[in-house]
């Protein structure tokens, strides 16, 4: 088979149907990471229009351009959609795309959860718009403080549109995060280590570990805010022993790492761009590693800094201040890096290095006013004032959009397959470059002279006039800079203009692939014996295409590629994709059912939209494996590797157990909340302990015990070639007892209305029913699939990813029963 | 704190052109990695911000507010959109929207809210503290000469909060003394 | 993996030890033990110190199981990795937590 035949029969293998049907059913990380990253600018879009509204209102003094009541949504909207609908997304678009092509692999780990994931994204952040355009959008500030926005103070739908419009799209980060981290451990070309990883996985992992422990805090918030709002359990209620600041903590517990979650990226992006623009190798790749993760895990102790004005002893505020300085650290290394390694080699001023100076310059007056900000009495003179408001664009616009400007310029020509024609690039740069400045140099200033944030308007004695207009009219240079970079793009689409195949000189792999990228990417997948493969064999691209690495011949015609050893990077297993379906957009569609219910408060169709997913869930799983042992499958170089389905872990194993660690973070933040409302909040303890009750004790014991001990049976006789359906019927039973267990809990709880302690009970008893029905259905399911012959002793996996959920299972009653029994108990 | 990070400020931008020179830069990976990441990436910036870490702390022991026999305690109860103070020597002395205060002497504020979260901030006498549901916050707060001063509420509260401010008056002794015998 | 875990084990206890000093400070400022003096120094700070005194213990062990050839990575990227960051998290344990030696404690 030649390289031109190869190609076609691969391209039939992996693209998705012809048309516009196509978007709908494609599960193409290419296709699906395209969408993202439209779908993203069209949302940057948007809150760019907003941000214009914003200072077309704040020009002009006594302004009676939006009134107070528009002007909260405006801004409220402005941030949700810049932090939640574009950066994030963006990000996880970028990530998507790329991702693969540099780890020398075909898809992400999961491609139907990228499809499923970029849905939800969609229809949650339509959610968002519609409430926009019927002018009911929300309006209690992108931070949504309560009490302001509990259902005393914001009785109308605005704030509920926030509460399960980001929940819902939420759903795509943990989806997305999950994947990259799988993928990065486990679907890498052969012989990529870690120490040869591109710098961009590198800082991908980490980022994807953030978010798995960074989100679910504001999820749980979220949740615990609608069920005050919807069904009046008082978290967040003072006088019925709930807190506010409990809100703060979950939000800001979420707020701090998501800037760092936004900035990383960006970072890896110049990381990955710089060395090839200065014709050299990044300085220090260890020490911008090491970097990475000092950042990633130091960010999640800074959130009590954004409540420095709440109250907190002195001694607290020190560690948040010392931890805030500290983190500057990390941050001058990765500068510093860059720096050295621009002088390492020989930097030329080309489109992409321009926007990366351009970062640089903002990135570290971002970070200098950032210090400022860390410092204690300095903070309480300019907190929630117009200079936090331009330090913060700073740090996003000088650390997210310039490094990302350079990556869309960068990248362009691998997206395309063209290069530029117009040469727009260098006037764009400098508008959006002196535009930004002007603006919010602009902003520092009158926040200095004390004008608030989020005021609608102030009055000319106030002198802040000339300023605004200043800052106003550089807003919309910007604005018509932006606006220049998206003419282009869209020109270098339509406009044919053959780019040379690696027109920057680059090292990594995801110059070795077809321009544009091919829907398979490799048409065999090289082994690499270094961090620039394509500078050790400037031949490389040719052999992949002639088949010459592993996995070259697509007789199966399935989609396939490798699983490696994370840290040998040996191939282990071989991967088997599923192919186009709609069962993604299917999911998402009625997960988004559950959510409008819930919205609408329609409750009738909830249970309804719940089974759906249960339904759709099921037959999602079901259509994987195999009927038959396949054994072991030639993969090319004499090397014969298992299927997933034949390997005690597969991917489902991995996916899972990354999924427990962002559940498991949610459930620590639920006690968290239950400690922190105890000990702080005025209205502890409450009239009324829950009487513990023995018996349910007991069951709760017996039922863990014996749901994991038979799936622990079950898989070791099934291991012995014995059939593992006695011992899934006993953990069936045990699982089945703790539902039976949590309702009873439920059940004689005390009205949750009635304080925070009798709602905290409610959710910690509901989240215990759940993982028992989760774990009840996963071991049915076993039995389902035994039963039809998709197991076998070679046939393990299923087997070993529901012992990891039945296991978390048994952990969480461990928890949940003493944590509501024990005070009953004691006192 | 602005003249130091003026001066980070150019020496980085400094480096940064000086890195388009067009010969010599022959850095190798280990005098590098030593230079740049040891010297300006770890050392530079923790030298500089362990000694701004120890000033600001140093500054905020300062503002403390110790235990006093000279200070005056005023209640402030922020709702939306207004504030009521109350005063210590005669709870049933209360104003509304302006704060009276005595001029050269310390004063507590016991800072809570009726409603939702806002915020106390008078920017010339003081940074700002929250006012929250259930908690109150004290503040330490100083006017060096009578007059009067401008306060804000700095918290988002919906629609009211743009003209959400109040009137700080500060008192000689004199005054100060007529004030709290309800002559003003 | 087990690399994985080598990279980001003292960060990630640097961060378990500064949630549970911040905890416990709070905790001591609720509850309020009061004027005990046993050496002329409060009891709660005497218990914050200690607190801080075991954090940065526990990181030099783990720092000292890092380089030691019996737990520590296999020569290359992911020893030296490793090894950078359970310096982090020693480093950011006696930086954001020597306010429990100095700094006033429960004062606003």
């Amino acid at each position: 088979m030649n390289a031109l035949a190869r190609h076609r029969r691969l391209t039939a293998i992996w693209s998705s149907e012809p048309g516009w049907k196509g978007w709908l059913s494609t599960v193409n990380h290419s296709d699906v990471g395209r969408m993202f990253i439209v779908t993203a600018s069209f949302h940057f879009l948007v809150g760019g229009i907003l941000a214009m509204l914003i200072r077309a209102q704040l020009a002009t003094p006594n302004s009676a351009f939006a009134g107070p009541e528009i002007y909260s949504q405006l801004f409220t909207m402005h941030g949700t959609i810049m932090m939640f609908l574009f950066a994030i997304p963006m990000i996880e678009g970028l990530a998507i795309y790329l991702l693969p092509k540099m780890l020398g692999t075909r898809d992400l780990a999961y491609p139907r959860l990228t499809a499923y994931g970029y849905w939800c994204y969609f229809f949650g952040g339509a959610m968002l718009l519609i409430s926009l355009v019927f002018g009911i959008a929300p309006d209690g500030g992108w931070f949504m403080y309560p009490p302001l926005t509990g259902r005393i103070h914001s009785p109308g739908i605005n704030t509920d549109f926030w509460l399960i419009g980001i929940t819902f799209v939420e759903i795509s980060a943990i989806c997305a995060a999950v994947e990259f981290t799988v993928s990065i451990l486990k679907y890498r070309a052969p012989g990529m280590t870690l120490g040869k990883m591109p710098v961009f996985a590198w800082y991908m992992l980490v980022v994807s570990l953030m978010i798995l422990t960074g989100f679910p805090p504001l999820i749980l918030g979220s949740i615990l805010l609608e069920l005050e709002r919807a069904f009046a359990l008082p978290f967040f209620q003072v006088e019925l022993g709930g807190d506010s600041l409990l809100w703060q903590h979950l939000f800001w517990l979420f707020g701090h790492p998501e800037v760092y979650i936004i900035f990383l990226p960006a970072a890896g992006m110049v990381s990955t761009i710089l060395p090839v623009m200065a014709s050299t190798t990044l300085l220090g790749y260890r020490w911008v590693v090491a970097a990475a993760v000092a950042l990633a895990i130091l960010s999640f102790g800074l959130w009590v800094h954004h409540m420095f004005t709440t109250g907190i002893p002195h001694m607290g505020l020190a560690f948040f201040s010392a931890a805030s300085t500290l983190v500057a650290v990390p941050t001058a290394v990765q500068v510093f890096a860059w720096i050295g390694t621009m002088w390492k080699g020989t930097p030329q001023l080309r489109l992409p290095m321009l926007h990366i100076l351009g970062f640089f310059i903002t990135f570290v007056i971002g970070g200098l006013t950032g210090v400022m900000v860390a410092v204690v009495p300095f903070d309480w003179q300019v907190h929630d004032t117009a200079f936090v408001t331009a330090h913060l664009h700073y740090v996003l616009f000088g650390g997210f959009v310039f490094p990302v400007l350079a990556g869309i310029y960068y990248w362009l020509p691998l997206v395309t397959g063209n290069r530029r024609f117009f040469r727009l690039g260098k006037v764009a740069f400098a508008l959006i470059f002196a535009g930004f400045h002007v603006t919010f140099l602009a902003m520092h200033w009158v926040g200095l002279m004390g004008q608030r944030r989020r005021i609608s308007t102030y009055a000319p004695e106030d002198g802040w006039t000339a300023i605004n207009l200043i800052s106003s009219v550089g807003g919309f240079v910007l604005a018509f800079g932006l606006a220049v970079v998206l003419i282009e793009v869209v020109l270098s689409f339509v406009v044919r203009h053959r780019a040379p195949r690696n027109p920057w000189g680059s090292g990594m792999l995801e110059w070795a692939i077809p321009r544009p990228s091919a829907a398979y990417n490799f048409a065999s997948l090289p082994r690499v014996n270094s961090r620039d493969p394509l500078w050790d064999d400037q031949n490389l691209p040719v052999r992949i295409a002639r088949g010459e690495g592993y996995l070259g011949d697509p007789a199966s015609g399935r989609r396939e590629t490798l699983m490696i050893d994370s840290a040998t990077a040996e191939p282990e297993q071989l991967v088997i994709y599923p192919a186009n379906t709609r069962l993604p957009i299917v999911l998402a569609a009625v997960t988004g059912l559950f959510f409008l219910s819930l919205l609408l408060k329609i409750y009738l169709i909830t249970p309804l939209a719940i089974a759906g997913v249960v339904a759709l869930g099921w037959r999602w799983v079901w259509r994987l494996g195999s009927k038959q042992d396949l054994g072991d499958q030639p993969i090319g170089h004499g090397v014969a590797v298992p299927t997933i389905a034949e390997v005690s872990r597969p991917p489902g194993w991995w996916g899972s157990v990354f999924l427990l660690v962002a559940n498991a973070t949610l459930f620590g933040s639920l006690l968290f909340g239950y400690a922190f409302l105890w000990t702080i909040a005025p209205g502890w303890p409450p009239p009324a302990f829950i009487a513990p009750s023995l018996p349910t004790m007991l069951a709760a014991a017996v039922g863990a015990a014996l749901a994991v001990a038979g799936v622990a049976i079950a898989v070791r006789t099934n291991r012995n070639g014995g059939t593992p359906v006695s011992g899934l019927l006993a953990a069936v039973a045990g699982a089945l007892g703790l539902v039976a267990v949590f309702a009873m809990m439920l059940w004689s709880a005390p009205p949750a209305a009635g304080h925070a302690y009798n709602a905290t009970v409610m959710v910690l008893g509901s989240y215990g029913l759940v993982h028992a029905a989760l774990a009840s259905l996963m071991l049915i399911f076993l039995l389902a699939r035994h039963r039809a012959g998709y197991m076998s002793q070679r046939r393990r996996g299923e087997l070993a990813i529901v012992k990891v959920w039945t296991m978390y299972l048994a952990g969480v009653t461990g928890l949940v029963v003493p944590a509501v029994y024990l005070p009953g108990l004691v006192t | 704190m602005f003249i130091t990070f003026t001066a980070i400020f150019v020496f980085v931008m400094a480096l940064l052109a000086l890195s388009f020179r067009p010969v010599g830069n022959g850095v190798s990976q280990a005098s590098g990695e030593r230079l740049w990441i040891i010297g300006l990436g770890l050392i530079f910036p923790a030298v500089i911000l362990l000694c701004l870490l120890a000033y600001g702390l140093w500054i905020g022991e300062r503002l403390l507010p110790r235990s006093d026999a000279d200070v005056t305690r005023i209640e402030a109860e922020a709702r939306r959109w207004s504030w009521r103070f109350s005063y210590e020597n005669d709870p049933r002395r209360s104003t509304e929207n302006v704060l009276h205060i005595p001029a050269g002497r310390p004063v507590d504020i016991e800072i809570t809210t009726a409603d939702v979260i806002h915020s106390f901030w008078v920017p010339r006498l003081a940074g700002k503290l929250d006012a929250i549901p259930g908690h109150v916050n004290v503040l330490r707060i100083e006017a060096d000469a009578p007059g009067t001063y401008t306060g804000l509420s700095a918290e988002f509260s919906g629609h009211g909060y743009d003209n959400h401010s109040f009137a700080v008056i500060a008192h000689g002794p004199e005054d100060w003394q007529k004030f709290l015998e309800g002559e003003q | 993996m087990k690399d994985l875990l080598r990279i980001l084990v003292s960060p990630v206890v640097w961060l378990a030890s500064f949630s549970a000093i911040y905890a416990l400070h709070g905790l001591i400022c609720q509850l309020d033990p009061g004027a005990s003096e046993p050496f002329g120094v409060s009891l709660s700070r005497i218990t914050l110190i200690a607190a801080f005194v075991l954090a940065v213990l526990v990181q030099a062990g783990l720092l000292a199981l890092l380089y030691s050839l019996r737990f520590g990575a296999a020569p290359g990227f992911a020893r030296s990795v490793s090894r950078m960051s359970g310096w982090v998290g020693l480093v950011a344990t006696l930086w954001t937590l020597f306010p429990t030696l100095a700094v006033s404690s429960c004062g606003w």
